[in-house]
């Protein structure tokens, strides 16, 4: 299949008519066991749809038209979550329903409605796009896929963990058993830190679903309705960046933030100490040998540079006292061709692990 | 009455039309092919490690060159294309056109070996080279200075310590207070250990700042404007637009250690512009060594750098000549904006032409 065979219109008609099939599969959906479905048909349709172009899509525009099509079933999930309210809201009183549709949405961040993992888990991962960030960013910077102490059980075995840590080393080996205690301890409060920023990302997803309730109240106030998944979308991300707004400006915020980092830091230099100590039974160059020489070669350069500007300096002012222009040209002048300014060539790491999976 | 009226096949309809256009757009993609960045011809004039300082070339009908050479600091944050981006978007194109004969540091990407860099060695160092080039090949004692973002932080502790070396500056979107109130970058960086920090990696990796910068706004940065792009994706050149904005924005060089430690701590935690206490090549910055004519540019919807803290310049140098300009947009929408295009360029160029 080619690029300029791929989107004609045969194409799309089946596209159509795939679509006209999943609209009667939805309506069928929305009997009166509209509750207990937990199928998104359309989810699938634009799973099975994305199927069947990736494999003509180039890497690099594939990232990118995955990150579209994720957004477009981030909008597509939260209309059918309120449209299949809606259907149930002829019979129905409306400001129970959708208040009962917003209820639901607090109690997906609280973890307090079961809903086998479909539905709503899915729309509310979307919140997890700030996490998704920092897991990221952790990924491209660490040797692990992901941000492997994440999901790693905390709470209930830090007490045993703590005592376990503050026991003496002992013996030949009482050095290493201390870093590789402090490394733990370091990787505790790691997890800890991030629990706590993983928490706000939980209260904050509960502000924004109070404000799209008091949008929402705005629309029925003034008569009108909402009638596109896009009004819809737009709004809702307009809620969440107000209510994110508001709670990252705090200084609690940022005190959580800070630790956040700084947890990391301290957990990675524990790691780097350990990497320079088995480098150095390796008898390998260590990362502190190197940043001893370049401190020391960046000292050397600057004296080099200014000298040679000094030198510059006075032979311009011996040449003007001889009355003549100076023998050599300034040493800021280009000696060779200039290459293209390129990255250096750094490890990236691209697989992404989804938080929600 | 249920107040979000989204009917099955309203919603069909619009999931059909998002996958059409997703799939009509795939071509655009496709073809989109490399993105071209820094559209205007320049030749490098002058290298140093991994600092190339380039001359823009006169078009075609661009005015005789002023006398006084116009060099532009751009931040170390980011790649300096962002002034070059595309044909009709170029703060280059635009100061060109007034005369101005534009050079620009190319900072480069800085690896471990830069490690030790210091913000001196950037200051006395990089830049009082590239000034004393320019110097010396147009054979003029001061040259027109213009900063951007940190450029312009750098550009103020450049005119402050070499006051004899510029004759007129410029600052666009430059941070001087760091501590208003709606500055989030700096509420987030007090509480982080700097030193911790960059004992630990060594250089910042551009990761990292790219985290920070889409942590302001996540919902809009990495969910909603990839949903616009579906509307845009009909149209060859905004799906090429776009795609440039895509790569200057996770184009992000990794920063020089020791150069971020002292930024972040001197700028961020002291507000040294302020407070005082930035010492480079043992010699205290202060702006009041600042003597020549200054104009100061900011963007009124700037989310990275808030108009109050540019404004803040006003009062703290020497310069009996001061000039501020507020433009109705963002901090990237001063450079790359259609209405930037027609009032920012046009009015930097006056400014300097007339002094």
């Amino acid at each position: 299949m080619t690029s300029t065979n791929l989107f004609n219109d045969d194409w799309l008609e089946l596209q159509r008519k795939y679509w006209d099939s999943w609209t009667d599969m939805s309506r069928k959906a929305m009997g009166p066991d509209t509750e207990t479905k937990t199928t998104t048909p359309w989810e699938a349709a634009m799973d099975q749809w994305w199927k069947a172009m990736a494999p003509a899509v180039p890497d690099l525009s594939r990232s990118f038209m995955e990150k579209m099509m994720e957004q477009g079933k981030n909008f597509f999930r939260l209309a059918d979550t309120f449209s299949k309210r809606a259907d149930e809201g002829k019979a129905a009183n409306g400001f129970e329903l959708w208040t009962k549709t917003l209820e639901d949405m607090q109690k997906r961040f609280t973890g307090s409605l079961d809903d086998s993992g479909n539905g709503m888990q899915r729309l509310m991962s979307f919140w997890e796009l700030p996490l998704d960030n920092w897991q990221r960013m952790m990924s491209s910077l660490s040797p692990m896929p992901g941000d492997v102490l994440r999901n790693m059980p905390h709470d209930q075995f830090k007490d045993s963990l703590d005592r376990a840590l503050s026991a003496p080393g002992l013996g030949y080996t009482r050095e290493e058993q201390s870093q590789y205690q402090e490394l733990m301890r370091s990787a505790m409060e790691y997890q800890a830190a991030l629990q706590e920023y993983t928490n706000v990302y939980t209260q904050l997803g509960m502000k924004s679903v109070e404000r799209m309730g008091s949008y929402i109240q705005g629309v029925i106030d003034s008569g009108k309705t909402i009638d596109s998944a896009r009004a819809l979308y737009d709004n809702w991300v307009a809620c969440c960046e107000a209510a994110y707004a508001e709670e990252v400006a705090t200084p609690e915020y940022a005190r959580i933030h800070g630790r956040l980092v700084n947890a990391q830091m301290a957990l990675k230099k524990r790691m780097s100490i350990l990497v320079d100590e088995n480098l150095g039974a390796l008898n390998m160059p260590t990362r502190s040998e190197l940043r001893t020489l370049q401190d020391r070669l960046q000292e050397t350069r600057r004296e080099n540079k200014a000298l040679r500007h000094s030198l510059h300096d006075l032979e311009r002012r011996v040449a003007a006292l001889a009355g003549e222009e100076p023998a050599i040209k300034p040493a800021t002048a280009l000696r060779s061709p200039a290459p293209a300014a390129a990255k250096a060539p750094v490890r990236r790491r691209t697989t992404k692990t989804n938080p929600a999976d | 009455m249920f107040p979000i009226d989204i009917r099955p096949d309203k919603l069909t309809q619009e999931m059909l039309d998002y996958s059409r256009k997703l799939g009509q757009g795939m071509e655009n993609l496709l073809n989109a092919k490399s993105i071209d960045t820094g559209v205007s011809p320049k030749q490098p004039v002058y290298s140093e490690d991994k600092l190339v300082l380039y001359r823009y070339d006169r078009p075609e009908g661009a005015p005789e060159a002023q006398p006084v050479p116009l060099l532009i600091v751009y931040a170390l944050v980011n790649r300096p294309y962002m002034t070059d981006i595309q044909e009709d978007r170029s703060t280059i194109k635009g100061l060109l056109a007034t005369g101005q004969d534009v050079y620009l540091i190319d900072w480069g990407y800085p690896d471990q070996a830069d490690r030790a860099l210091t913000l001196d060695d950037y200051i006395n160092g990089y830049i009082d080279r590239c000034v004393d080039y320019l110097r010396e090949t147009h054979g003029v004692d001061k040259i027109n200075l213009l900063g951007i973002c940190q450029g312009g932080a750098f550009s103020l502790m450049y005119s402050a310590l070499h006051p004899d070396k510029v004759r007129n500056l410029v600052t666009m979107v430059t941070p001087v207070d760091f501590k208003t109130p709606d500055n989030l970058l700096s509420a987030w960086v007090q509480n982080i250990d700097i030193d911790l920090a960059v004992d630990t990696m060594g250089n910042i990796p551009g990761e990292l700042l790219n985290w920070t910068f889409l942590s302001l706004k996540p919902f809009s940065l990495t969910g909603q404007k990839y949903v616009n792009m579906v509307d845009l994706l009909d149209d060859p050149d905004k799906v090429k637009n776009f795609l440039r904005m895509e790569k200057w924005i996770f184009d992000s060089p990794d920063q020089a250690g020791e150069t971020f430690r002292q930024f972040i701590k001197d700028f961020y935690q002291n507000n040294g512009f302020l407070n005082g206490g930035v010492v480079l090549g043992g010699r205290e910055v202060n702006l009041k060594d600042i003597t020549c004519p200054v104009l100061n540019i900011f963007a009124l919807q700037d989310h990275l750098v808030p108009p109050d803290a540019s404004k803040a310049l006003k009062g703290l140098t020497s310069s009996p000549d001061y000039t501020e300009l507020a433009f109705p947009g963002g901090h990237i929408g001063i450079y790359v904006s259609g209405k930037a295009q027609k009032e920012v360029t046009p009015a930097i160029g006056k400014w300097l032409n007339e002094r």
